[in-house]
């Protein structure tokens, strides 16, 4: 008996980071007073009508651009009709026949192998109104009605929960990245849907659909979860329905909401209050030549530089320390991001800052760490100037001097500590001889030590080995 | 009783401008007409109150132009803050705006002082007025029959002359329509000249504000004052400014005008197709030429229009939910309770039946079958416009098949009520400007109207046709007070 392969596919709600909503002036705010930024336009009075809000328009197609999609230049809005208190007008404005983007893709690489999952389409619509239902009672903020959305449909091209937990992880990258997005799922600002289903052959099984899930582990939970239900059923020799189910965290199970109904009829027709909007090639390309570096291309940057695997990660993770060294591609990479994952971000957690608030410039930075690769300064004494060099703005070299921090650069002082030291740990040379590196850090770290860090690192390492390869 | 408002604009503007009259002399005349009318029932709310109130803020004001101090009427469809705006609709029955509709700020921009909301068909869905929650307006020159529609009330205060200049709206004939059956001059601009702002959709794509009046210079001059781009309509058009006075009185020597022959096909009255064809001989006379001619599908608009309309009225009306504004029905026991009630309750009988209809046609494949078909057909329509447009300035045929007829008349027929619309709808589907021209009456001294069709925002030279026509023709069309009682 051959085994089930698993086939998914997602639906990510977006709300793009624009000032106002999508078809009116009122704010695009998370977290105020309910009802507080509406107008008669999110409210639906009647004699209303819709605006096109211009910058969110450039935030989707700068979303699109990301992933590689085909630009429809000439779009239209459609109306999709249902009632439900969420739905002031009766109907979201969405764009069903010309989405923005389509035929797009994500890389994403699984076990070293890269592999492209698919995007169907990316399209603009409108968010709908939070209610909240308590005690027999619904209650709508409309703080969210209008808030411009784009929908990501990507190709059924996943084949596990790893691959859709990539898939998303990135999608969340890029659309940060390209600042489309804050994607906070918490905030419900990124909001996954996932399709799975299962099959033995070419043939792709019966799918159904797993609403609103919170987080992006879930997402990859319900892959699996659902695939398991699912062949239960097909082994029993039941059948598999298109439905529409949520995910019971607690249980690690999905849960039933709802049958799809054959033809759901959304009664879609072309949206009358808004004309065709039409993107220029000259519009398109001014807005992909403001974007950002993304993700990947910040990544490969990185690795060439020689930074490890995980600290480009984790540069990636932290998007003003990335954005920092836009700029400062020159310098040792390796020696910037330790600094910058290391005890800058202590004292930026510690002080609760971010590092816009210091008084840490690319310049300084730079000329930090210019000597720290020099060996001009030891570590040691980085981390001595780490608190000045964040809260003023004196220039580095009279901080050290001013903090009375010098490095010994007199060879005599410097040999005379170096044969010590020699002295003191004989079998080091024999370590040294026999080939072994670690022999001359110990040693320098001996050094570093009888001298309180103050040694010319460069010029204690020359004047060591010397005095190593004369025994 | 003084006759202050049987003057015309420009000659009240003279008086005001020397002071001789007052704006508020001009609203205290408006509101005793009204209420010698009161049997016309051609308003829903009067705006007394406010209207003293600003007619006399006025007074300290500089006469700067022709609009200034004059009142107008306006369509009950359209939102005027702070002023309940009904659409002539249970639903909106207590319905009070928070926001004028650009219009509106236009209006009050202009120093006009707005007098009350008219009568209208519910939402806009009739022909006759008669599907008013609030009863129907009645025609002032016979008031045992219909004012037309849907903008009924706004034609039959003007035509009664209660007040001189009045707001419409025009989405299958509803400007035309009525000012034809009550011997005014109505005009539907191009579709997107005014901004629909606070215009209470019926059909979107459809939809237009217009103007009504007593004769065409009057006509011009509130056009002049409502036109323009508006931000927040982005179906408005962008115009250079134009002044849609400039051909008023102007002759038409050599121009060129088309006639369909389906505007003149046994569909049409005798009586009124004889009116029209002594109209035709007159401007040959006076040195127009006139042709017949075919434009494609025009006999097929009335079933474009029920598809597209209806189809936009189910999509447009479904903000009505109980929830928000509005009527909403007490004691629902669930959400679709609420719904349920509050629209079988709130909404009237014609306007449930174009939202079932509507929604009847959007839904799975009629989408593609009806709809898509019918927005093909209907960029043909304007193909064959404005293929005729290379060769006449101006199209005309009768406004109307009849004349306005009893309001007992036709009550249970909903497919005759578009009838009466024939000849205007196929003006909607072009998007193209429309207006009537009161020619004459028939046997029953009813008026009759022709109906004129300029190329897209050729509105200045309809109304140098139309102008025209009231020279030549010097017509008496102020009803007898109180109407000639059958």
């Amino acid at each position: 008996m051959s085994e089930y392969q698993i086939t998914a596919g997602t639906e990510v709600h977006c709300e793009l980071k624009s000032n106002t909503k999508m078809f009116s002036d009122s704010y695009n705010r998370f977290g105020t007073l309910a009802n507080t930024n509406i107008n008669a336009i999110d409210l639906a009075y009647p004699g209303t009508l819709p605006t096109i809000n211009r910058y969110a328009v450039e935030l989707a197609l700068k979303a699109c651009l990301a992933f590689h999609c085909t630009i429809h230049k000439e779009m239209y809005f459609d109306r999709k009709n249902y009632f439900y208190p969420d739905l002031p007008k009766g109907y979201q404005i969405t764009q069903a026949r010309t989405p923005i983007g389509v035929n797009g893709y994500v890389e994403i690489e699984v076990g070293g192998v890269k592999k492209k999952i698919g995007i169907h389409d990316i399209h603009i619509e409108e968010d709908t109104c939070k209610s909240t239902h308590f005690k027999n009672q619904t209650y709508l903020d409309f703080n969210r009605c209008g808030v411009p959305l784009i929908e990501i449909v990507s190709e059924p091209d996943m084949k596990s929960d790893q691959e859709v937990i990539l898939y998303l992880e990135k999608l969340r990258e890029i659309l940060f990245y390209t600042n489309v997005s804050d994607c906070k799922i918490e905030e419900g600002s990124m909001r996954c849907d996932v399709n799975v289903s299962v099959s033995k052959t070419e043939k792709l099984g019966t799918r159904t659909e797993t609403k609103n899930l919170g987080s992006i582990h879930s997402c990859g939970a319900v892959v699996l979860a659902e695939a398991k239900r699912q062949i239960e059923l097909l082994e029993q020799g039941k059948e598999i329905h298109e439905e529409t189910r949520r995910y019971d965290e607690k249980k690690n199970e999905t849960v039933l909401m709802r049958v799809k109904e054959t033809g759901n009829d959304y009664r879609y027709f072309p949206e009358p209050n808004i004309p065709p909007l039409v993107l220029t090639d000259a519009y398109i390309e001014e807005v992909r030549s403001k974007m950002e570096l993304l993700p990947d291309e910040r990544r490969r940057l990185y690795l060439e530089k020689g930074v490890s695997p995980v600290h480009a990660d984790k540069i990636i993770q932290n998007k003003p320390l990335s954005d920092f060294l836009i700029g400062l591609e020159d310098i040792d990479l390796v020696i910037a991001s330790n600094l910058l994952l290391g005890d800058i971000s202590s004292y930026l957690n510690k002080t609760e800052k971010q590092l816009s608030d210091t008084k840490i410039t690319q310049e300084r930075f730079r000329v930090l760490v210019n000597k720290l690769a020099m060996k001009e300064i030891t570590n040691k004494v980085f981390k001595d100037i780490l608190i000045d060099l964040m809260e003023t703005d004196a220039d580095i070299d009279a901080i050290i001097q001013a903090k009375g921090i010098e490095t010994i650069s007199d060879e005599s002082s410097l040999l005379e500590v170096i044969r010590q030291v020699i002295a003191d740990h004989f079998e080091s040379v024999d370590d040294f001889k026999a080939g072994k590196d670690r022999a001359v850090k110990f040693l320098m770290g001996q050094i570093m030590k009888e001298t309180n860090g103050k040694a010319n690192p460069s010029l204690a390492n020359e004047l060591l080995l010397k005095e190593l390869s004369q025994r | 009783m003084s006759k202050y408002l049987d003057q015309s604009i420009l000659e009240l503007h003279e008086q005001l401008k020397k002071k001789e009259i007052r704006p508020i002399d001009l609203v205290e005349e408006a509101f005793e007409r009204i209420e010698a009318n009161s049997d016309l029932n051609c308003f829903i709310t009067l705006n007394k109150e406010e209207a003293i109130r600003q007619a006399k803020a006025l007074e300290e004001k500089e006469v700067d132009q022709p609009l200034f101090g004059i009142p107008i009427a306006i369509k009950d469809n359209i939102s005027t803050k702070g002023l309940r705006t009904t659409c002539a609709s249970k639903m909106l029955e207590n319905y009070v705006p928070i926001f004028d509709a650009t219009v509106i700020e236009k209006i009050k921009e202009k120093n006009m002082i707005i007098i009350g909301k008219t009568n209208m068909d519910e939402f806009a869905m009739g022909s006759t007025s008669r599907t008013s929650y609030f009863g129907a307006p009645k025609n002032p020159w016979n008031r045992s029959r219909i004012t037309g529609g849907s903008s009924g009330g706004s034609a039959a205060c003007v035509s009664a002359r209660l007040v001189p200049l009045a707001l419409g709206s025009d989405t299958g004939g509803s400007i035309r329509q009525p000012a034809g059956y009550t011997g005014i001059v109505g005009m539907k601009p191009t579709y997107g000249r005014i901004s629909r702002h606070g215009l209470v959709a019926f059909a979107s794509s459809l939809d237009q504000i217009g103007t009504f009046s007593r004769d065409t210079y009057e006509n011009a001059l509130l056009l002049n004052i409502l036109v323009g781009k508006d931000e927040r309509d982005l179906t408005s058009a962008d115009r250079v400014e134009e002044d849609f006075t400039r051909e008023v009185g102007k002759d038409i020597q050599g121009m060129k005008i088309g006639i369909p022959n389906y505007f003149v096909s046994d569909i049409v009255a005798p009586e009124i197709r004889e009116k029209f064809d002594e109209v035709v001989e007159m401007l040959k006379q006076q040195g127009a030429t006139i042709d017949y001619i075919d434009i494609d599908y025009i006999e097929n608009a009335v079933t474009l229009y029920q598809i597209i309309a209806m189809g936009e009225a189910s999509s447009n009306l479904a903000r009505f939910d109980g929830v928000r504004y509005g009527y909403s029905y007490p004691h629902p026991e669930s959400i679709e309770d609420l719904y349920r009630k509050t629209r079988k309750e709130g909404f009237g009988k014609e306007v449930k039946r174009r939202i079932m209809v509507g929604s009847y046609l959007l839904s799975g494949d009629n989408a593609k079958i009806y709809c898509d078909k019918a927005f093909q057909i209907r960029d043909d329509i304007l193909k064959s416009f404005k293929k005729a447009f290379e060769t006449y300035d101006l199209i005309i045929g009768p406004t109307t098949t009849t004349v306005a007829y009893s309001l007992e008349e036709n009550l249970d027929d909903p497919l005759k009520s578009f009838m009466d619309d024939v000849l205007v709808i196929p003006v909607n589907m072009a998007g193209l400007p429309g207006m009537n021209v009161p020619i004459g009456f028939n046997s029953d001294h009813m008026p009759i109207g022709m109906h004129i069709i300029g190329n897209l925002f050729d509105e200045a030279k309809m109304y140098r046709l139309s102008s025209f026509i009231e020279k030549q023709l010097q017509l008496s069309l102020v009803p007898e007070e109180g109407g000639n009682n059958e």
